[in-house]
This record gives structure tokens, sequence and C-alpha cells, in this order.
């Protein structure tokens, strides 16, 4: 099976403070990740390394096993297929959901779609995110949750290749939660990789097919979760017991 | 050996002839009433007294030459009579005393009389007690000074009371050596003028290279080359240490205007534009300092610029205490609405200070401590109000640096530059580090102005002036960070000064914005940025 | 945004600004009681408030303040006075009184075809482009953005300023560019003329105006928001916002070398002053004062800061600093949005005040 997405030997430092060290992982295409790990472990920073908005000062980041995105600019990685949501849910106050959606499936200050294929698409991401009935909302007025979906919608509008999302269901209540997980096993295809970075395992566990465990910018763990649940060092550094 | 001899015997004469030999005052009286040629010896004589004789002979001959210029002088078979100022007195030994009926006086042709008006203003310069006199005496001999003893200046130089008299007589000297005959003298006047090598000098020397000695005398023209390369290279040296000490000079005033808006800047993202007024108040704050010292306490007014400092700072740091309280405290989410904000401060300020004290510019005394300077090479002054600026440059980085580190108020303020959100969470009273740090970047502000107050001049506007290039300095040093400002201040005033003499003042301001710019491409955060999360 | 056909509020500002260009086309031929003095007043104020426009569609739709638009407005101004003066020495015969002052009997190769309008058309647009395009292109490529930007900004209209305080650049130097004569063969002093130029600046106000509206209420206003509210979002979703700032903010810049070249004639005289910091701030002021992020607010608050500057400059100069500095305390702390929040009467909520203050601001 192909590699979506290689991080090779990566090292990002802010100042003299290494927040990742030589970190490498590789996920397939068809996957769902989830990388787990204390606060502080990385693991927002390695998903900005790959997509382009924190330089490493060394390493390779390889996408789809051939193109090199390591120093591609954000909108060239986000045109390559390779999108992000962000921990901190990051909407547009001024526009309303359904033009969210919009600028998502775009992708480009070149249109990519016709009008007639871009509002069909908007129609279809609305309601795979449960959000039709909201659409001319202004998005600064949604409720957490919905924002948070709002932004996995933005995402996924462009049918990206790597979907790679920062805790998805941070503050959401456990109905939200059972959402997002039907929706992002519904995400899930054999020519996606799907990374999440959560703190939630009963999420992870009902969603990943494995686990990456990051500790101080180094993996510390990669398996199954029931492995890394027994796993000493990973309950030692995270999950605790 | 023989060589070494000669040279000897050659070094004993030179100095034999040079001490003061015990002078023959009947023989030069003698001369005095005898024939021409006599005459002649006797004014060289009198000259020779000038230049080396003793106190009391060159007091003793001073009468006598005068008397023989007015004619006042009257030869006798018993020696000869001159009336003095004293009246009528023996010339020998200055008994009181008339001359006889038979007395003569002797009359001096053209060529001798310009010998004994030499003579006369030499004994006059070294002797005269009026200082005008003596001025008139160099006045006169400068005429003649190529054929006059060396001596005579240097002793005439040596013993002047007045110093710009004894610069005049120096200079009337060194032109005497120069263009004396002896090619050796003219060689060693060479060498005194290297000694001090500015533009002045160079001006001396340039044109012996026209002279019709340079193209015959190879000695000489090695002496003139040498000496013209000296002079060159002293200029350098002395316009590369001028440039760097007026670079500083320029930079410390920068690091002034722009040390506090950096603190605030770095603390609540909010550039001050009403730090330039900060500046215009913690001048009229020394102003007044010093109009109420000359007033009630005169003696100290010299001292205005040093009691000026608290007052200055106080003042200029309630009102940005206050300018924080009642306006950017609602602001600090809004960095661009405060950047309103302050200048609408700004414009206020101006024009309350306007209305208040008129647009004139203020008068302030010039200090002991900030006047004239030392020469040190070339053409290079150390000059004291720019030194004062530097002093007082220094003095605030060290306090500001002793502040920020040292205090717990500067553990506060670089904790919440830091991060502003978590140092709120551990307790750390943000709003109120806020306002204290905004009053210290406003004090400094009025400190920046106390030390601007003798050098520029102070009316309602002057904030302005610097207040643009200050923000470049905050720009290019990074968000509030000490060592970026004063990097950066540095290295804007020197490009400034550096630029300036080349290109002009404006096209400084031109190169060096363009140079700013440049080097945000390189490093968008400055100097020296406090990395922070984007994100 | 709201659709054009529902949006109100323009619809009325737009028609206003029509029947102020109608009334004051019909006074040309038929006396209405506007005297010349009014209509030219009018004309500077419509200048203004296309002036503001250009800093509301950057500061109020990007997120991007610039304290150096006077910059543009001034290369507008100076290129419609260079074309100005090359007319007016065909009547005189000579060249302006500053170039005989510098003793220089022809004018420099950079006035060349100048007298004729279209070219100087271009040479106002490539030089807005050229200087705004590149320092945009390197300022955008850097990321440099919010404070830091506005005081570049300003750096570089102050330096702008210094440079044509110059005598020996052929603009005018401090005394700046004065006595135009005729506008297109026209005595520009006649009242006719200065009524049809009130009409064509308030005409291409509503140009302008309608234009932004237009701009913004496209796909690409919609990106120009986004941009706005969070470019790092928006560039990980595939958008070049480098390209399109640059773009917005090129454009800006022409919208205010249009407005100089309106103002210029207007005023007759242009120097150096236009191009001081102050004057480029006060853009800022208007646009804040109307309510940044609308263009009705941008057009109100240009003109009425300005028409009180008018009235008060004339009635009470003194005071007009501390009323404007007054003003923008006031706006800066009680009404973010400015007069726009005052229809919205916000205020009526009790609370209102602090609410207001506090709001983050759009960036
Ligand atoms: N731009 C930055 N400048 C300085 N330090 C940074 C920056 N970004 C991240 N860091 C630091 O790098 C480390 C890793 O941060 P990161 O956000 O990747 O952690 P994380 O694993 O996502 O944590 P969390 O679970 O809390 O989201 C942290 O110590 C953080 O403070
Ligand atoms: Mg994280």
């Amino acid at each position: 099976m192909a590699v979506a997405l290689l991080i090779d030997a990566v090292t990002v430092e802010f100042g003299s403070f290494r927040a990742i060290d030589g970190l490498s992982l590789a996920i397939d295409f068809g996957e769902v990740r989830a990388v787990i790990g204390p606060n502080g472990a990385g693991k927002t920073t390695m998903l900005d390394v790959a997509s382009g908005i924190t330089r490493a000062k060394q390493g390779r980041v390889i996408f789809d096993d051939a193109i090199d995105i390591t120093r591609s600019s954000e909108s060239d990685i986000a045109r390559a297929g390779v999108r992000r949501k962000f921990q901190k849910p990051s909407i547009f106050e001024g526009l309303d959901v359904r033009q969210h959606i919009a600028i998502g499936a775009q992708g480009g200050l070149r249109r990519t779609l016709s009008s007639y294929a871009l509002a069909q698409r908007v129609d279809d991401v609305l309601a795979e995110v449960g959000l039709a009935d909201l659409a001319l909302r202004p998005a600064s007025e949604l409720a957490h949750g919905q924002k948070q979906w709002l932004e996995i919608g933005m995402v996924l509008a462009s049918q990206p290749k790597v979907l790679m999302l920062d805790e998805p269901v941070a503050g959401l209540t456990d109905e939200e939660t059972e959402r997002t997980v039907a929706l992002v096993r519904k995400l899930r295809r054999p020519d996606r990789a799907i990374v999440v970075v959560e703190h939630d395992m009963d999420f992870v566990e009902q969603i990943a097919d494995r686990v990456t465990a990051l500790h101080e910018g180094r993996t510390l763990f990669e398996g199954s979760m029931q492995d890394a649940r027994a796993d000493a060092r990973v309950v030692e550094v995270y999950l605790g017991r | 050996m023989r060589r070494l001899f000669l040279i000897l015997l050659f070094l004993s004469a030179a100095v034999g002839s040079s001490t003061a030999a015990e002078l023959d005052r009947a023989e030069l009286i003698d001369r005095l009433c005898g024939d021409a040629a006599a005459l002649g010896e006797a004014g060289r004589s009198l000259m020779g007294v000038a230049a080396e004789g003793s106190t009391a002979d060159r007091a003793w001959a001073a009468p006598i030459a005068r008397a023989m210029m007015d004619r006042k002088l009257t030869c006798d078979g018993a020696g000869a009579v001159a009336i003095t100022a004293d009246g009528s007195r023996d010339a020998l030994s200055g008994a009181p005393r008339t001359a006889a009926e038979s007395g003569r006086s002797p009359l001096l042709s053209l060529k001798n009389r310009s010998v004994f008006e030499m003579a006369d203003a030499a004994l006059a310069l070294r002797s005269s007690s009026d200082l005008g006199r003596r001025a008139a005496a160099l006045r006169t001999l400068e005429r003649q000074a190529v054929t006059l003893p060396e001596l005579l200046f240097e002793s005439a130089a040596a013993e002047e009371s007045d110093p710009v008299l004894r610069a005049q007589i120096s200079a009337v000297a060194e032109a005497a050596a120069l263009n004396s005959v002896d090619p050796a003298k003219r060689i060693a006047a060479l060498q005194r003028i290297a000694a001090t090598p500015d533009r002045r000098a160079l001006a001396k020397v340039g044109p012996l290279t026209k002279d019709p000695a340079y193209a015959a005398d190879p000695a000489f023209k090695g002496a003139v080359d040498a000496t013209v390369r000296k002079i060159e290279r002293g200029i350098k040296i002395g316009d590369v240490l001028a440039t760097l000490y007026n670079g500083l000079s320029f930079a410390s005033i920068l690091f002034m205007a722009a040390i506090g808006l950096a603190v605030i800047f770095g603390l609540m993202g909010v550039i001050n534009l009403a730090q330039g007024e900060l500046i215009m108040i913690g001048a009229y704050a020394t102003w007044l300092v010093q109009e109420a010292l000359q007033r009630f306490a005169p003696a100290l007014t010299e001292y205005y610029l040093i009691i000026a400092a608290p007052v200055a700072f106080l003042v200029t740091a309630t009102i940005g205490i206050a300018l924080e309280a009642v306006l950017l405290r609602h602001l600090y989410r809004r960095p661009l609405m405060s950047l309103l904000a302050t200048w609408a401060v700004s414009l206020f300020l101006i024009n309350i200070v306007r209305v208040t004290f008129g647009t004139q510019n203020l008068n302030l005394v010039t200090p002991f401590y900030v006047t004239g300077g030392v020469p040190v090479i070339g053409d290079f002054i150390f000059t004291w109000n720019r030194m004062f600026a530097i002093a007082f440059a220094a003095v605030t980085l060290g306090l500001t640096w002793s502040l920020i580190r040292l205090t717990p108020l500067g553990l506060n303020i670089r904790a919440v530059t830091q991060n502003r959100t978590m140092a709120g969470c551990i307790g750390i009273p943000v709003r109120r580090v806020d306002m204290l740090a905004f009053g210290l970047g406003s004090g400094l502000a009025g400190l920046a102005g106390l030390a601007l107050a003798p050098i520029y001049s102070v009316n309602p506007q002057m904030g302005q002036n610097f207040i643009i290039d200050s923000f470049m300095v905050v720009v290019l040093g990074g968000v509030g960070t000490i060592v970026g400002t004063v990097v950066a201040a540095l290295g804007i005033g020197q490009v400034n000064v550096l630029i300036e003499p080349l290109w002009g003042a404006v096209a400084a301001k031109v190169i060096v914005l363009l140079m700013i710019i440049a080097f945000l491409q390189w490093r968008p955060e400055g100097l020296f940025a406090i990395k922070g999360r984007r994100k | 945004m709201k659709p054009l056909a529902s949006d109100h509020p323009f619809q009325i500002l737009l028609a206003v600004v029509l029947a102020v260009a109608a009334l004051l086309a019909v006074s040309m031929v038929t006396p209405l009681g506007i005297s010349a003095y009014l209509a030219n007043a009018i004309g500077q104020l419509a200048a203004f408030a296309v002036l503001a426009l250009a800093l509301d569609l950057i500061w109020g739709y990007l997120g991007i303040l610039s304290l150096g638009h006077g910059l543009f407005f001034g290369i507008g101004g100076y290129v419609v006075a260079m074309h100005l003066l090359r007319h007016s020495s065909e009547v005189t015969g000579r060249v302006p009184d500053f170039m005989q002052f510098m003793g220089w009997s022809s004018y420099p190769f950079y006035w060349a075809g100048l007298d004729f309008f279209p070219y100087a058309l271009l040479v106002a647009a490539v030089v807005t482009v050229l200087i705004s395009g590149v320092f945009g292109y390197v300022s955008f490529r850097s990321r440099v953005d919010g404070v830091y930007f506005a005081i570049i900004t300003q750096a570089l209209v102050y330096v702008a300023m210094l440079l044509m305080f110059r005598n020996d650049t052929g603009f005018g130097g401090n005394n700046g560019m004065t006595g135009f004569l005729v506008l297109f063969g026209w005595p520009i002093g006649g009242s006719g003329v200065v009524i049809a130029m009130a009409v064509v600046s308030v005409l291409l106000l509503a140009a302008v105006l309608l234009g932004c509206r237009l701009l913004l209420g496209s796909n690409f206003g919609v990106l120009m928001i986004a941009t706005r509210d969070d470019e790092v979002r928006l560039r990980t979703l595939g958008y070049e916002t480098l390209r399109l700032k640059l773009a917005v903010w090129c454009l800006s810049a022409l919208i205010a070398a249009l407005a100089g070249m309106l103002y210029v004639p207007q005023v007759g005289i242009i120097n150096p002053r236009l191009l001081s910091p102050e004057l480029s701030l006060e853009i800022a002021v208007w646009v804040a004062i109307g309510g940044r992020g609308h263009l009705i607010g941008a057009v109100i608050g240009a003109m009425s800061v300005n028409a009180l500057k008018f009235w008060l400059s004339a009635a009470a100069p003194e005071l007009w600093p501390f009323i404007l500095s007054g003003l923008i305390v006031l706006v800066v702390l009680v009404f973010p949005n400015g007069l726009v929040d005052l229809a919205k009467l916000k205020l009526t909520r009790p609370m209102g005040i602090k609410r207001l203050a506090s709001e983050p601001e759009l960036r």
C-alpha cells in the first residue's frame, strides 16, 4: 500500500527549544491514524510542518510517495491534497456557513469547479457535516461543536487525499462526539489517509486503525490502541494509572 | 669616530649659542650712538635680547628700542639719555638725568628703521603687560616673521597668558618657519605641523609642493611628502572617529527615543504614536525646571539638566499611566485602533502645549559641562554635548536593563511580554503591569526629551522629528527587546551618519528605509524577536 | 454581505450621491442657488470620500491598515498638476515659476508628454502600481502586517514627503505646484468649470462606490473578508493570499491616486504637505469615524469630518485639533464601528458601551 504522508526524520526548533526531534512517521492511504501524547508533545507542531506553516530545520515531508512538500507553501500543499483542521477553531467571522464550505471546495484563486458543480458539492458537504439547516447563518453565531464541524466541512469540501484533524472533539458533548465518530468513519476511503490528533481516548479507540504516541517531539509508541493502553511508557507519560 | 666628534662639537656650539649670553649694555649704547652700520648691529642685538636675553635685559632694552623709534634717545659725552614713559633717564644706568646740550639724536636709515621696528615689536611682545600692545606687536612682527629668530616666538608663546594670542603666536611662528630660507628649519617646521594633522595643517603644507625648493631639494621634497601623508592619514583617522562618534551620539538619541516605544510595543503590541509628544513634554518639563531654578536657586541653574531628570521622568510617566488607564486599557485587543487613539493623544498634546506655551523655540542655557570639547586627531573634536547624550543614553540603558532584569516588576513585564494569557493565569496582575510598563515607557520618553533639550530646538513640533526614526528602530530591533533596540539604534544611527555626507540627509532616510524593508525580507520579526506562537 | 438588491442603505447612499451630481449638473445651466464655492467644497469632499473608500477597501475588508495612502493620493495629484502646468505654460509661454527659480528654461525629460491627458493618466497609474506593487510585494511576501505594516507605510510617505521637499527634483520643492490656468482648454477659475469638476468628482465617487460594492459582493470579496478574518486558515485551504492582497492593495492605491487627480485641480495647488504622515493618518480617522468595514461609513466619515473641518478652520481654527482628537477618542472607546454604531443605536443597551469597546478588532 502506498504511503500517503511520510514524515522523515523531521526536527523543528523554536529558538533553542526542540519541539520535534528527529520524528519519523508513515501514514498509509486508507488508514485512520491517531496521534496522541501529552500537552506540548509536538503533535500540533507536526501538523504545522506537514501543512507548511512551520518550517522543519531538518528532515523531509513526502506526500504520496513522490511529492516533496517540505519547502512548499501552505497553499501549494493544500492544493496538492493535504489539508487540516486547526486545534483552535479557525473560522471567518464575517462569512456565513455556506461561504465557508464554498471557499473550501474551490481551493485556489482560479476556479476549478463550475458554479453548478460547486453548489452541488457545497450542498453535499453541508449535509455530510449536518449543517444544511444553518447554511446562511453567519459562522460567528455557531455553537462550538458546530464550528468544529464547519471546520471539518471546509477541509472536506476539496476532497483531500490527506486529512489532518487537530483535536476534532475537544470541547464537544458526548452526543456531538458520537456524531463526529460517525462522520470520521464515513470519511475513510481507500484513497485517503486521515490523521487525527486527540486527547479523548474513547474517541480514538472508536476511529483509529493505529495509534502513534508522541513524547517530547519523539515517537514513543506505534501500534494498536489496545497495545498502547498496555504499553508501560505510554501509560507513564500520558495515559496515567 | 671622527664624525661623532664633529657632531658633538657642533652640538656643543649650538647649545652654547642658544644660552642667553650676558648682554654688554655699554657696548650696545656705544653702537646706538655710532654710525649707520653700528646702528644696524645695535638693532640686531636688541632683537637678540628680545629673543634670548634675560628678563632683566629685556626690561632694560624695551624702553630704549621704543625711544629709538620715537627718536627720543640722545647721545652725549656721558653716554645716552632716553626719554621714556618714566621721564628722562640715563640709557645705561636708568638714573634720572637730562641730556647735555650738545647731544644728538641718532637718525635711523630706512633699512635700520625696519630693524628697530622689529626689535621694538619683539621686545614689546615679550615684555609688555598690555595685551593690546602685545597683539599689535605680533601683527607688526608677522610681516617679517621669516627673518626673525624662531626662539623669539617660541619663548613668547611659552610665556603668553592669553590663549588666543598664544595660538596666534604659534601660527605666525609656524608660517615663518615653513617659509624660512633655511631648509633645515623648514623641515623641522613641517614635522611640528604634522603633530596636529588636520585640514588647516594640510592647507598650510599643501602649497609647498609648488615651492621651488620642492623641485630642487630632494630632502625637502621628502619631508613635504611625508608630512602630507601623515596629515592625510591623521585626517582620515579623525574623520572615521568623528563619524563613529556622531553616529554613536545620533544612535544614543534614537535609542532614547525608541526604548520606551519598544517596551510598550513588546508588552501590549501598541505603537504609541504619542511617544514623540512625550519626548516634547519631557523637554518642556526640563525647561520649566530651569526656569524655576533661575528664579528660586540661581546658583543651581547650571545643573538643571541633572535636577530635571526625575521631574521629566515623573511628569511623562504620569501622563503615560493616565493614558493607559483611560484609553489604551480598553483597546488592547485592537492594536490598529490604539494606533489611532494614541495619534489623537499626540494631536491633543501638541496643541495644548502650543496654546499654553506658544510655538516659538524655548531658550535653554547650555551648561558648562555640555559646551566645548577636546580636539583629538584630525578634525575630530570630542564634544561634550554629544558626550552628554551618549552618557545619558548609557545610563538610561543601564537603569532600564536592571529594572527589566533584576526587579520583580521587570520579571512581570517580561512574563506578560512573552505570554499574556499565561501570565494572567499564574496570578500576575496583568493590568497593573501594563499600566506600570506604560508609565515606564513614557517616562523613558521624558528622559529622551531631557537629553535632547540642550541639543535640539524645543518647540511643540519637536516630537515629530524623531518619531518615525524611532519606529524604524523598533521595527528593525524586534518586538520588545532591549538588545534589539540598542543594536538597531546603533545600526540606523551609523548608517545615517555615514550616508549623510555623501548624498544628504534625505537620501540617508530613503536608504535607511529601503534597507529596513530589505532586511525584513530576511527576518520579518526583526533582529531579536521573541518567538511567539502564530496560532 | 447582503445581495446588492436588498442592501437598502447602500442603495440610498448611491441615490443621494447621484442626486447631488444631478443637482450640480443642473445648476450649471439654471441657477439653483448653488454657488461655485459650495460646488467646489462638495467636489473636494467627494475626492476625500473616494480616498476614504480606497483605505476602507484594504483596512475594512482586508485588515491591512495603511498609514501611507497619502503617497498614492499625492502621486495622482502631482501627475495631474504637471499636466495642468504644461497647459498653463502654453498660455503664458514660460515654464512655471519654480523652474525659473531653479534656472531651468525647459522642462526636464520626465515632464515630456504629460500635456496629453491619456498619457498623464497612464503615467499616474503606472507609477502608482509600480510603487504600490513593489512595496506590497516585499511586505506581504515577508508577511509584514498589522502595526508593523502601518508604521512602515507611514515611514514610506514620510520619506516621500522629504524627497518632494527638495527643490532639485523638478516637482516644485517645498512650494509645490500652483498657478493652474486651464483645464482642457477652459479657464480653470470659471464657475462653470468649477461646478463641472465637482460633478465629475461626485460621479466618479458614485462609480467607485458601486465598483467597490460589486467587488465585495463577488467571490473575490468573500475571499477578501476571509483573508481579513484568518489569513493562515485561508492559505491552508489552498489560496495564495499574497496575490489576493497584492491585487487589492494595488487597486486601493489606484483609487487613492484617482482621488488625488480629482482633488488637486479643485484646490488649485499641490505641495509636499499633502504627503505628510498626518494627512495619511487622518484618512484612517475618517474611515474609523464613519465606520470601518462599511463602504457607507467611509463615505459619510470622510464627508462629515471634512465638512466639519472646512467649517471650523474658518470659524475656530484653534479648536479643530482638539475636536478631532476628541472625536477619535470617542469613536475608539465608545463606537468601535463609528457612525454605523450610532445608526444602529446600539447605545440603547445599558451595557452597550462597555461591550462594544472590548470587542476584538476585525482582523
Ligand atoms: N511558534 C512557537 N514558538 C515557540 N514555541 C512553540 C511554538 N509552537 C509550539 N511551541 C512549543 O512547542 C511545543 C510543542 O507544541 P505543540 O503545540 O506541538 O504541542 P501539542 O502536542 O499539540 O500539545 P497540545 O496537546 O497541548 O495541543 C510546546 O512546548 C509549545 O510551547
Ligand atoms: Mg496541539
